[in-house]
């Protein structure tokens, strides 16, 4: 557990943390209200992920894995414990503020894709910039540039809804490139697609490791697991494994 | 967001579902349509009400027995707590001698049955004082008018003249004239010239028939014989409320416990804008309630909106949308939704205004007030009902609409 932050540590950095450290988990708790009782699904997660990692986050479901990503990636808040995003404490933010911080550090790939069908796939990873207000020109010429990376210049005009599983997930890696950000979160960016395009998928998330990005990714699939440089593994709302 | 991507997006949405953006504009489309026709046909009729009386002499004070009042804003009413006056020729010395009155013309009309030639018909003969009648005398036509001396003379409208019998009826011909079951025969000594119309007021100047007062008064049989109406005209109109304020006090005396009203045509007038005024904006209010139901209708279909793209409101969520962001966005596409309806709704009401005034040969007049209300109501309509589905948008938990399929 060479990377887990130890205990202790009032404020700043704790001893295990290092100042490249660009998520820190510290004792995050999670519970959820079913009915009259209420459901542990984290049980103090203590973690902590460096710049220029390769997280695979595995485990069975109901093993909170879904949930420890929906907390690091700034969707959920945890019931208590702390969370620091490139150092800044954001356990405590607002709704807004979540968001804002979502659009400008973090980068989502899903496994069902999520991308909006009503507009074109340029339109599609011009979103997050649209988001963050970028002069129109700047942003379609960033659009056309990363989809062009992915591979799909000529697809810009399309509807998403035209294009197969590999295709759509590479204009969400697009997408999730926009505001280049130095986190990208990924859920089962894989589980919906053919060995090929799973493949394709695949390099380019090395490719984007290697440029220096910290990648998260849920996975089920061991076989995957091949190009991350870390593996942990979540039992019962628990790190049971954190491994290289 | 800026205002401008979110205005472009709204636009994709729109163009996307062509079908549906219709359907849920109909209700607007229809409410504002009713709005402008219901204030078209309002002020049709305001302004052809007032068109009937462009030329008439307004400045003309009616004195009449009863109470005429009329409150700062509220329509006229008549109050009978006190005895009507009865008017006499003593009045009508009384206001030769006020300041600023140039005649006094006293008059008392009945419905009588008139003969021509054995054959009847009905018309409204008015006993008048005809030295004072300045007006009618002019418009004389055929023969000549009325002189104080007559007695079993009549001088008779166009209509009474030319279409009430199948004969023309002309000076020199007998007319017999039928009251309760008194009968008198008359003379026809002059025809009057053709005179327009008040339509809505359903008097036709050209029905009616003239004898002097003598004759009206045996024609009546009545042992007191009183003046239903003194019609005063001035020396200077623009004194007209001055000189009927001397009016008033110089009858009172004559009148200690009895009402009497001395009004201008002109403040008559003002009386029956009020109650038109008030037509129109009842017409408006009615057309209102069905823009209403027309912002329900936008609710509902912004309500099922965003049931429909709770997918994608959680993946704008995720991707960092705020819930400003959101929210904006819902209540923007509401208003546009409201204002493009509003235009079509507009276009629609004005070509109907104008057709139903064709066709049904009602008064319509399309102003730019009603369209202003129609544009400004529709698109209000639509921007309130979209409140509630926008904060609903706005507030989702990204993580539970993204679960949703």
């Amino acid at each position: 557990m060479a990377k887990s932050a130890g205990p202790g540590g009032e404020d700043g950095l704790n001893a295990a943390q290092t100042a490249d450290d660009v998520v820190v988990l510290e004792k995050i708790e999670k519970s959820f209200r079913v009915g009259e009782s209420w459901v542990s699904v984290l049980k103090g997660i203590d973690l902590a992920i460096a710049r220029g990692e390769f997280v695979a986050l595995m485990g069975p479901s109901g093993s909170g894995k879904s949930t420890l990503m929906n907390i690091v990636g700034c969707l959920d808040k945890p019931t208590s414990g702390r969370y620091l995003l490139l150092g800044r404490d954001v356990s405590s933010l607002s709704e807004d503020e979540l968001a804002r911080v979502r659009r400008k550090e973090l980068g989502f790939i899903f496994q069902t894709f999520n991308l909006i069908g009503r507009v074109s796939v340029l339109k599609n990873v011009e979103m997050p910039m649209v988001l963050c207000e970028m002069p129109k020109d700047q942003r379609r010429a960033r659009a056309l540039e990363l989809l062009e990376n992915v591979g799909l210049a000529h697809r810009v005009d399309y509807s998403p809804i035209n294009l197969s599983g590999g295709e759509r997930q590479r204009v969400a890696i697009a997408r999730a490139l926009a505001n280049d950000p130095d986190i990208i979160i990924a859920d089962e960016p894989t589980g919906n697609l053919d060995l090929k395009s799973s493949d394709e998928v695949m390099r380019i998330m090395n490719h984007l490791n290697q440029e220096g990005r910290t990648i998260i990714m849920v996975t089920h699939n061991p076989e995957i697991t091949e190009h991350c440089s870390r593996v942990i593994r979540l039992r019962d709302g628990k790190i049971v494994e954190d491994a290289p | 967001m800026k205002l401008s991507d979110t205005l472009e997006y709204i636009t994709v949405s729109f163009t996307a579902d062509r079908f549906k953006t219709f359907m849920s504009s109909l209700g607007i489309i229809i409410g504002v349509l009713s709005i402008v026709v219901m204030l078209s046909m309002g002020e049709g009729l305001y302004s052809g009400v007032f068109g009937e009386f462009q030329g008439m002499n307004l400045d003309v004070i009616n004195v009449v027995p009863g109470t005429w009042s009329q409150d700062e804003n509220g329509p006229p009413n008549f109050r009978s707590t006190e005895e009507p006056a009865k008017l006499s020729d003593k009045d009508v010395d009384a206001l030769k001698g006020v300041a600023g009155v140039k005649s006094a013309a006293p008059r008392t009309s009945a419905q009588v049955v008139i003969s021509s030639r054995g054959r009847n018909a009905s018309a409204t003969v008015n006993g008048i004082s005809p030295e004072e009648e300045l007006e009618l005398k002019g418009k004389v036509e055929e023969g000549r008018f009325l002189t104080d001396s007559d007695y079993r003379a009549v001088v008779i409208g166009k209509g009474v003249a030319e279409d009430l019998f199948r004969m023309k009826v002309s000076p020199g011909n007998k007319l017999r004239l039928y009251y309760d079951d008194r009968s008198m025969d008359f003379k026809v000594v002059g025809v009057q010239g053709d005179e327009a119309e008040i339509s809505i007021a359903r008097y036709d100047p050209n029905m009616e028939i003239y004898v002097t007062h003598d004759a009206m008064k045996d024609l009546l049989g009545r042992e007191s014989y009183n003046y239903q109406q003194i019609e005063v005209t001035v020396d200077d109109p623009t004194q007209a409320e001055t000189v009927a304020a001397r009016i008033r006090e110089a009858l009172k005396r004559y009148h200690k416990d009895e009402a009497f009203s001395a009004v201008t045509s002109r403040s008559m007038l003002q009386s029956l804008e009020s109650i038109l005024a008030m037509i129109k904006y009842v017409l408006g209010g009615i057309a209102a309630v069905s823009l209403v139901v027309g912002g329900i209708g936008i609710s509902n279909v912004m309500m099922l909106t965003v049931k429909e793209r709770i997918k994608e409101i959680g993946v704008m969520k995720a991707i960092g949308a705020t819930r400003r962001d959101i929210q904006r966005q819902y209540l923007l596409e509401a208003a546009m939704l409201g204002m493009t309806s509003s235009l079509i709704g507009i276009a629609l009401g004005a070509g109907i205004s104008v057709v139903i005034g064709k066709l049904a040969g009602l008064p319509s007049l399309v102003t730019w007030q009603s369209v202003a209300v129609g544009l400004l109501f529709g698109t209000l309509a639509t921007t309130i009902a979209g409140v509630y589905p926008a904060s609903r948008a706005a507030k989702l938990d990204p993580i539970e609409a993204l679960r949703a399929e």
